[in-house]
């Protein structure tokens, strides 16, 4: 910007049309491309480079080529001695999380967002305000909020307790089956650490980022399509299924796609409520980045192969949809 | 944040008093007006208390002005160093790495500069342990020491008086509160506590014994925590009723009525140091050596002690800590964490200690 002189910029401010007259398109085509490669392109290909780089044992990394990094990934670092599928299994529950929060999310935000689109307009305002501000909330924020819902002196297992409801689990028996189930501790029952406990607060993170992709959509439906359909006998399940969910088919895959693809990196809601055997790649990442080893290359490594899998995710997500369309 | 929570806690009850004792024991202060130091730091309470108790107190005694600077911890702040050294510019003069850092630094090279030990008498109040001397000379001399405890709710269960105790699923099913880091050492404490100590980690197969011997307390974790924030939380709310845990943030929550126990069992509790390092670009190599030489004296160490909570690094004879204040901060017997080992094998033990979390 500082390229700029002063004329051009004063004529910038009179007009908006002066400007553009100015501003010469393949020059602001050069900005553009400088930018992306800056922001986008840059990082991206620092990550994959290091991807290839040597860890130096008891000290820090340097560049490299190796393919070590990505064989550790898929056979572990004593290979072949012994093998070990751990860094899979993480990917493994990187995706299982985001796929099942995601629809989670998707399933109770659309009859919701449904509801919402029906109300005046007044209340659907307060309604989408309310939902924008709830997104200034950050994951850490959201995450201890949870937390202390679920915990044995001030949350759910305190109302359990306080109720009587965990001394009747207790004479029933169930509540042994909850021990059995890691639900529980000899004193009562327990939702931390738990897949319950993270897979709800991610489907809660991302919740209103559903309802606000879906609204725009369910808004534009026009009510004479359904009162059609009404008038000529369906009932309002049939209504749903052949008119409604048809045309918001796109919007709401692509709402689930999007919620999928921002679920696979999430790191807070995973650390504090996942144990450690069912954590995630990104946590994973975190560990060889930052962690006492410094191993940023085996870290870029994971990076590199879980982007491909929520790329091969999307992809296969995508000829699902398109095969749907043909034959429907 | 982290940070924040537990030095929020050690302010509300840290020490008393302690101060007169440090400006009776300098000698007289240098003439040097615009002579200056940039002392790194683990931010929040504990840089605080150093910025009102400690520093102060050596500008006092030698004239020099200290410039604080805020470090996360020292794995990341080894990171941030190494990448400010290529860049030719470093934010501190000194500063304050944990052991396993200090080596790492060592390792990496070219991060901190020798000492010159014969402007910094005070360490030799000091065991030798906490000086670290690599190929190039004393690179690190101890700052202030920490121990890892066991801790327990006393409300809940009776002290064990054993490390043992923690695998009896009788009375920790699903109770227990421990790090879950590699450094956190769990695996250190396990060495004492059921083979050759230090030395089990010469050979992979001690390793793996070891960390074959932590998974069978996992039945009994209920928290695997990584912040130490965590382990404050679950502790207070009854989500755990014991575990490992920093001695000095839980003394405070003891002092502060929270149903928290830290004791010593017979094997001991690791303890962790940190040590101050002078940054290889620094030119500040004189006034370095006199916050050294006033950070190793034992009325430093004492003032440390009863203002920041640390264990101070030379005997309890040589400061005038009650015994009541030094327990309150110390205890024995101490575990020495396998540090060199951590580092030689840590792909190995890294890699080992994830498979076990993840039972894969």
């Amino acid at each position: 910007m500082s390229a700029v002189d002063p004329p051009t910029l004063a004529s910038s401010e009179t007009s908006g049309r002066s400007r553009r007259s100015i501003m010469r398109p393949d020059l602001f085509q050069a900005v553009l491309w400088a930018l992306i490669l800056t922001l986008c392109v840059v990082p991206f290909v620092l990550v994959i480079v290091i991807s290839f780089g040597q860890k130096i044992e008891g000290a820090a990394w340097a560049f490299g080529f190796t393919g070590a990094n990505y064989q550790r990934f898929f056979v572990g670092a004593s290979w072949p001695e012994s093998t070990t599928f751990l860094y899979l299994n993480r990917l493994w529950y990187s995706v299982y999380y985001a796929v099942i929060a995601a629809v989670l999310a998707v399933l109770t935000a659309f009859p919701f967002t449904w509801f919402m689109t029906r109300m005046s307009r007044a209340a659907q305002s307060r309604w989408l305000v309310f939902l924008l501000a709830t997104l200034s909330l950050s994951e850490v924020f959201i995450v201890m909020g949870w937390d202390i819902l679920l915990s044995n002196r001030s949350g759910l297992p305190m109302v359990l307790r306080e109720t009587g409801v965990t001394d009747w689990l207790k004479v029933t028996g169930w509540f042994d089956v909850l021990r059995e189930w890691g639900m529980a501790n000899p004193r009562n029952v327990k939702f931390k650490t738990s897949e319950f406990a993270t897979i709800l607060t991610m489907s809660y993170l991302v919740w209103p980022y559903a309802v606000i992709l879906l609204y725009p959509a369910l808004s534009r439906l026009d009510p004479s399509m359904t009162e059609a359909a009404r008038t000529m006998g369906a009932g309002p399940w049939t209504v749903m299924r052949t008119v409604v969910l048809p045309s918001v088919r796109l919007p709401l895959i692509g709402t689930l796609f999007l919620l999928f693809v921002f679920l696979l990196g999430v790191y807070v809601s995973v650390t504090v409520f996942a144990e450690p055997a069912k954590q995630t790649l990104a946590v994973s990442v975190y560990e060889a980045v930052r962690g006492s080893t410094l191993n940023a290359p085996f870290g870029a490594a994971q990076a590199v192969i879980l982007l491909i899998t929520g790329g091969i995710c999307l992809w296969l997500g995508q000829i699902l949809v398109n095969r749907k369309g043909v034959t429907a | 944040m982290t940070k924040l929570n537990r030095r929020t806690l050690l302010k509300s009850t840290a020490g008393m008093g302690g101060l007169a004792a440090v400006g009776s024991v300098l000698g007289t202060p240098l003439i040097a007006q615009s002579r200056s130091l940039k002392v790194g730091s683990y931010g929040g309470y504990f840089e605080n208390s150093f910025k009102e108790f400690v520093y102060p107190a050596f500008t006092e005694a030698t004239g020099i002005t200290i410039e604080s600077v805020t470090q996360p911890n020292s794995a990341d702040w080894l990171v941030t160093m190494q990448q400010a050294s290529a860049a030719g510019s470093v934010p501190t003069d000194l500063s304050l790495y944990a052991r396993d850092a200090l080596i790492k630094s060592s390792r990496i090279g070219e991060l901190v500069s020798p000492l010159d030990m014969t402007n910094i008498p005070a360490a030799s109040n000091m065991e030798e342990d906490f000086l670290y001397e690599d190929s190039t000379g004393v690179i690190g001399v101890g700052a202030m020491a920490w121990f890892t405890s066991m801790v327990v709710n006393p409300d809940e269960v009776d002290t064990p008086a054993s490390w043992v105790d923690f695998w009896d699923s009788s009375r920790f099913e699903s109770s227990l509160g421990l790090s879950k880091l590699i450094s956190g050492n769990l695996l250190d404490i396990i060495a004492a506590t059921y083979f050759e100590g230090a030395g089990t980690f010469d050979t992979n197969e001690g390793i793996l014994a070891m960390v074959e011997k932590a998974g069978e307390l996992k039945p009994n974790v209920a928290l695997w925590w990584t912040a130490e924030s965590q382990m404050e939380q679950s502790m207070k709310n009854g989500d755990v009723v014991g575990g490992m845990y920093f001695h000095d943030v839980a003394q405070l929550m003891a002092a502060d009525g929270f149903p928290i126990r830290s004791t010593f069992p017979k094997e001991g509790n690791p303890i962790g140091y940190g040590s101050w390092c002078l940054s290889a670009l620094s030119e500040k190599a004189d006034e370095a050596a006199e916050f050294i030489n006033f950070s190793s004296d034992p009325a430093t160490q004492a003032l440390m002690s009863r203002k920041i909570g640390t264990a101070p690094l030379v005997a309890q004879s040589k400061t005038d800590l009650t015994d009541e204040e030094f327990s309150f901060v110390s205890g024995t017997p101490a575990i020495q964490p396998a540090y060199e080992a951590y580092l030689d094998n840590e792909t190995f033990i890294k890699e080992a200690w994830d498979k076990m979390l993840a039972s894969a």
